[in-house]
């Protein structure tokens, strides 16, 4: 029973896309983005039945494979399609059908004036799908199918208004940072199977204690270039630099794939293949110090930078970098707590960003906002519990789960006391630049657009390009002509609130002392880890608690006294130090870094090729070369082939002559 | 002298097993009995329903005389029926099937009148079904021309059409010299063996023939040479892409498939089972037809103007793929020489059905341009023409994919890695005119700009009139073909498993060959 839930979690999804895709042309209205969101909580339904399925069983009992056929049984290699249904993948598929239900919803008004709507939705559907596939996957390969699909999938949405040449181009450099990642995780599937002969999670777990010592170099190789492979996807430094450019796409995008399910698959990843990496702390320790790197470096970009999405997303990346340090410290299920808790509130977060940016009518500076509190009231509650969460402030739910993570750190002892104690500064700075965000937007002399908005009217403005301000029609291609605010759309209000009430409470089902439910429902695939059991004691982790309760307190009244209380202040600050400021705001010049060191030189050399090599050798020597032996080719060919009987049975006659000359000198 | 008639002992005959064949040719007398009745009716839906019935018939007695593992002699020492012989049998009858459908608004039909039509594809299906079933030299050569004398007439039977003629007499006379030098070949290797009998050619090669007895390697020769032109092989190759073009279309379809498929029949049967202990003598041949082949056919693709022309190029790469597996002399080999053959049959008439379809109402007849802006105007048609031309380059997820894995594995597997390299190398030149298809239906107008050869867009009768609506749904049964095809191709492209089993069974089939 519990593999056929998990089947059918697959199922909807992918009868959704296919459905919608198909009957694009016919569905009148709405009806795609319903039939999108049913398909969505159907999946959503039967991981519900997983779970209480699989909790029949008995603790040894609950690691289900269940193969539908066989695709490939040769050449020693063995590959079916085959799940695996677990407490790691039945909670991954819970939260990503869970959130990606209420993102539906949300987007059925959301994208409601879109001319691409029911392309959007077909979409999105597909990307719920190989997310799926990604999480249950029973084998590398269906991992590798399922990181490919949702690559695809996050290039075609960051994409989605495809007339907008920034939106290319940031789909472009998204597909291609993500297929470094997809290289290094083929080439450690391909370690791995050489050595262990397996491809299958349980074979691939079972071989390599036999096949590798702790530290072995293939295995610190192998996790290595997991962790390549993941840190793509989940956008953590150096292969960071796609996802704020991600934020092209359209805003509920943005909460589904690039903040709530698709980057953490990345945590996915090692959590999954945590056997590998315990058998190489090396590896471990070194994804956890670049991820400690990636979450202090991503929360002061968000102090500076001015895009409403850009500051989201860069939170985005800091969490994961602490989701990814949960892991690689053997925490797994205080990563996977965060990875639950962040989907809630990230999730909210943009939704409340997406409404915010439609009132002011596709603006998303926050420099031009101001004062939106009593014109959107029901945004500022939202978008504040989903603040609260990310800041870390009790008893909201991220204050739990980071502070869970943290403390691990600490409870590692040694030099991992570095990385809690950075896990508190970067906690403090995410504090402040969230409720930057809270107050520059919400509080304050309201603007022009808030005005309008009090008295009831939708603030209307040229369609432009909020990057560069290029003016653009709203036919397909486009963004539509309407904006949604969630005050005036149930849908909207409906999944708003439905996150708000996740991201206040999600956080009691991982109260130490009291309640330890994720911890307990993850042990059987966590069973065979030497770190199974191994956690702070109570006390220790309500001291951190209570510091990281102070450090949120003071990290939001840091950003008060900046913001509200002395305006300005933040203007002096970045006057007086302009360099601090500059670095911060063009997010310590990686991208120019990668454009000169990456993209530049892999330009020059293109042209250099396309100089020397295509025209002088490729066109010259073998298309002149090769256009005159084509062209003289098919000369000859056009002499041969000239439709004359008597030339067809010449060749004929000298093949045979040929023939019977070879097999004769056989017979001598 | 006259021998007293008891002296002579009857052959056993397994009737059950020849009950396919005996229907076939039922079915054959039926119809040519059915068409002297003259009307409408009959003319138009009776016999065709005769024939499909026919061919309907002797595929479910094929699969009713199918048992796994079977090997048994029907006729004796002339026919015998095992998994290899009725896994082809399908390819045969679903590609006559196909046929019937796509020449059901031919003018052909009304030229050659349809009854003779009929009567000769019937024929034609009977000669490979008694060939890929031939334990003997003698039942080989008469199942060839029985299937190939119909074919020359199919061939001219669009009378009005002065290439139809062209093409049906171009391919008398090469056929002739091709049937001629496969006799010559097959009466010397029955003097070196002394037997016509495949089982004991095997067992004189191993035992009393000298593998380098020149008469013997002459014959293997010989036989070669006229196995690779009915297979287009190259340096044998020429007459098809002037057949292929002149020929009516659904006959081209038939012949590209069908005879493709009886042709390697031969090859199986003859060098994977007869000659198999003189593998090598002959095998280092066939692999260098089979490079020559693959680089003839890929290379003189690239430059067509007429899809006809550019699948008959794509026949003859593909044929020399489909070679590899037969140089090998494996088990898998085989396996994977019968997988290919029988997604082949799915991918290449799904391209033909759509083909026909647009040739019918398009003014560019059957030039590059007449796919042109396909995926908008009918995308009932661009899809099965963009899955098979996907499946023939060999895009994953799609059968054609599989069914080329399958033959590199077993290339490299019986120690002919190099010809794994070249089939590569084969298919990713092939992608440059498969993708071109694929970009002139879906990317919008486009100048296609080709040497093509001199020649006026030709005006074709339209068929639903000029609207592409109309047009689109004039012809459902070419659509459905299409369709089914493209569907199937996709299906075993993610779900290989029936024809897994399928060729598992038919691997066993020939006893001589090593696991």
């Amino acid at each position: 029973m519990t593999s056929t839930w998990g089947w059918l979690i697959l199922l909807f999804p992918l009868v959704g896309t296919v459905v919608i895709s198909l009957g694009y042309k016919v569905l009148p209205g709405r009806l795609a983005g319903w039939l999108g969101s049913a398909a969505i909580l159907g999946a959503f339904v039967c991981a519900i039945g997983a779970l209480l399925s699989i909790q029949d069983r008995t603790p040894e009992d609950r690691q289900v494979v269940s193969t539908l056929w066989t695709y490939a049984s040769t050449a020693k290699v063995d590959v079916g399609m085959t799940i695996l249904v677990d407490p790691l993948s039945v909670l991954m598929a819970l939260v990503v059908s869970g959130v990606s239900f209420l993102i539906h919803v949300y987007s059925v008004s959301y994208m409601g004036g879109d001319r691409g709507y029911a392309r959007y939705f077909a979409y999105l559907n597909f990307f719920v799908f190989s997310m799926l596939l990604l999480v249950m996957g029973g084998n590398l390969v269906l991992l590798i199918v399922g990181w490919a699909f949702v690559g695809a999938a996050s290039y075609l949405l960051i994409s989605f208004w495809y007339r907008r040449g920034t939106a290319t181009y940031a789909g472009l450099k998204a597909f291609v940072i993500n297929v470094v990642g997809d290289i290094g995780l083929v080439v450690a599937a391909f370690l791995l199977w050489s050595k262990t002969g397996a491809l299958d999670w349980t074979g691939v777990f079972r071989g390599s204690h036999e096949a590798f010592h702790t530290n072995d170099g293939v295995i610190v190789a192998a996790c290595l270039l997991l962790t390549v492979g993941a840190f793509a996807k989940s956008a953590q430094v150096p292969l960071h630099t796609w996802l704020p450019d991600a934020m092209e796409g359209p805003t509920p995008v943005s909460a589904l794939i690039h903040a709530a399910t698709m980057v953490t698959a990345g945590v996915y990843l090692i959590a999954r293949t945590h056997p590998l990496y315990e058998l190489a702390p090396t590896a471990a320790d070194i994804t956890a110090v670049l991820a400690t790197f990636t979450f202090v470096y991503a929360a002061t970009c968000a102090m500076a930078i001015t895009d409403l999405k850009r500051i989201i997303a860069y939170s985005t990346i800091s969490q994961i970098g602490y989701m990814v340090v949960g892991v690689a410290l053997f925490g797994y299920a205080n990563g996977l707590f965060h990875l639950m808790t962040h989907a809630f509130f990230k999730a909210l977060l943009f939704m409340g960003a997406g409404s915010i940016i439609a009132a002011m009518a596709g603006e998303q500076n926050i420099d031009r906002m101001g004062g939106l509190r009593r014109a959107m009231p029901f945004t500022y509650v939202t978008f504040m519990v989903g603040s609260l969460a990310l800041a870390g402030f009790p008893p909201f739910s991220g204050w739990l789960s980071k502070d869970s993570i943290v403390a691990f750190a600490f409870d590692r002892g040694g030099w991992y006391v570095a990385i809690g104690v950075a896990g508190y500064v970067a906690a403090l700075l995410t504090a402040f630049y969230t409720f930057r965000v809270v107050f520059r937007v919400f509080s304050g002399e309201p603007v022009e657009e808030a005005r309008l908005l009090e008295r009831g009217e939708l603030a209307h403005a040229a369609h432009r390009n909020p990057l560069t301000g290029e003016e653009e029609d709203t036919d397909v291609g486009f963004p539509g002509p309407e904006h949604h605010i969630a005050e005036r759309e149930l849908p909207m209000k409906f999944a708003m609130s439905l996150l708000a009430v996740l991201a206040f409470a999600g956080g009691t089902i991982g109260i130490p002392d009291v309640s330890d439910v994720l911890e307990r429902f993850l042990e059987p695939t966590f069973a065979d880890s030497a770190f199974q059991g191994v956690a702070p004691s109570d006390t220790a982790e309500w001291i951190g608690l209570a510091v990281g309760a102070a450090t949120a307190a003071a990290g939001i009244g840091a950003a008060w006294l900046v913001y509200l209380r002395r305006p300005g202040l933040s203007l002096e600050l970045a006057r007086r130090f302009p360099r601090t400021h500059r670095f911060l705001e063009r997010r310590w010049y990686f991208d120019e870094l990668y454009d000169l060191t990456v993209v530049r030189p892999l330009q020059a050399l293109a042209a250099f090729s396309r100089r020397a090599i295509e025209r002088g050798i490729v066109q010259g020597l073998l298309v002149g070369g090769a256009g005159g032996l084509v062209r003289g080719g098919m000369t000859i060919a056009r002499t041969i082939q000239n439709g004359y009987l008597r030339a067809y049975a010449l060749l004929l006659l000298t093949g045979l002559a040929g023939l019977g000359l070879y097999f004769l000198l056989q017979s001598s | 002298m006259i021998l007293p008639l008891a002296d002579v002992p009857a052959p056993h005959i397994d009737y059950k097993g020849l009950s396919p064949l005996i229907a076939l040719v039922g079915g054959t007398v039926l119809v040519l009995m059915a068409a002297l009745l003259r009307g409408r009716f009959v003319q138009r839906s009776l016999l065709p329903l005769l024939t499909l019935g026919t061919l309907g018939a002797a595929m479910g007695l094929s699969i009713w005389v199918w048992s796994p593992g079977d090997h048994r002699p029907i006729v004796e020492s002339a026919l015998e029926v095992d998994a290899l012989a009725l896994s082809l049998s399908l390819v045969f009858y679903v590609a006559g099937i196909a046929t019937v459908l796509l020449a059901h608004r031919s003018a052909a039909l009304s030229d050659a009148g349809a009854g003779e039509y009929y009567t000769l594809l019937l024929s034609s299906v009977t000669g490979m079904v008694l060939l890929a079933e031939a334990a003997n030299l003698i039942t080989l050569f008469v199942g060839i021309e029985l299937l190939s004398i119909p074919l020359y007439v199919l061939c001219a039977s669009q009378v009005r059409r002065r290439a139809s003629l062209e093409a049906g007499l171009k391919y008398l006379v090469i056929g002739s010299v091709g049937s001629a030098t496969l006799l010559y070949g097959l009466a010397l290797i029955y003097g070196a063996a002394g037997t016509t009998s495949f089982a004991g050619i095997d067992r004189a090669l191993g035992d009393t023939v000298s593998l380098s007895d020149p008469l013997l390697l002459t014959g293997i020769a010989l036989a070669c040479a006229g196995l690779a032109f009915k297979a287009s092989v190259a340096p044998f190759h020429q007459w098809t892409p002037d057949v292929y073009q002149g020929a009516p279309t659904p006959v081209t379809a038939f012949m590209a498939v069908a005879t493709k498929a009886a042709a390697f029949a031969i090859f199986l049967r003859l060098f994977d089972s007869a000659l198999l202990s003189a593998q090598f003598q002959w095998a280092p041949a066939l692999a260098a037809l089979a490079t020559i082949t693959i680089v003839v056919g890929n290379v003189g693709a690239i430059a067509q103007d007429s899809l006809k022309r550019m699948l008959a190029w794509s026949g003859v790469a593909q044929a020399g793929y489909i070679l590899a597996g037969v140089v090998v002399g494996t088990q898998k080999g085989l396996e994977a020489t019968v997988f290919y053959l029988l997604v082949y049959l799915l991918m290449n008439v799904a391209a033909f059905a759509v083909v026909i379809a647009r040739e019918r109402v398009s003014e560019w007849g059957d030039g590059m341009r007449a796919l042109e802006g396909l995926g908008r105007a009918a995308p009932w048609l661009a899809w099965p023409m963009t899955i098979a031309m996907l499946a023939l380059a060999g895009f994953p997820a799609t059968a054609g994919f599989i069914g080329k894995f399958y033959l590199i594995d077993a290339a490299v597997d019986g120690d002919y890695a190099w010809l794994g390299v070249v089939i590569v190398a084969g298919s990713m030149i092939s992608l440059v005119y498969y993708l071109r298809v694929v970009a002139v239906m879906w990317m919008g107008p486009m100048e296609v700009r080709l040497p093509s050869l001199p020649g006026r867009p030709r005006t074709a009768k339209p068929v639903g009139g000029w609207s592409p609506e109309a047009d689109a749904w004039a012809q459902p049964e070419v659509t459905l073909v299409a369709v089914a095809c493209a569907a199937a191709t996709m299906f075993f492209g993610i779900w290989p498993n029936p024809l897994f089993d399928l060729v598992a069974d038919v691997g066993t089939s020939l006893a001589s060959l090593v696991g």
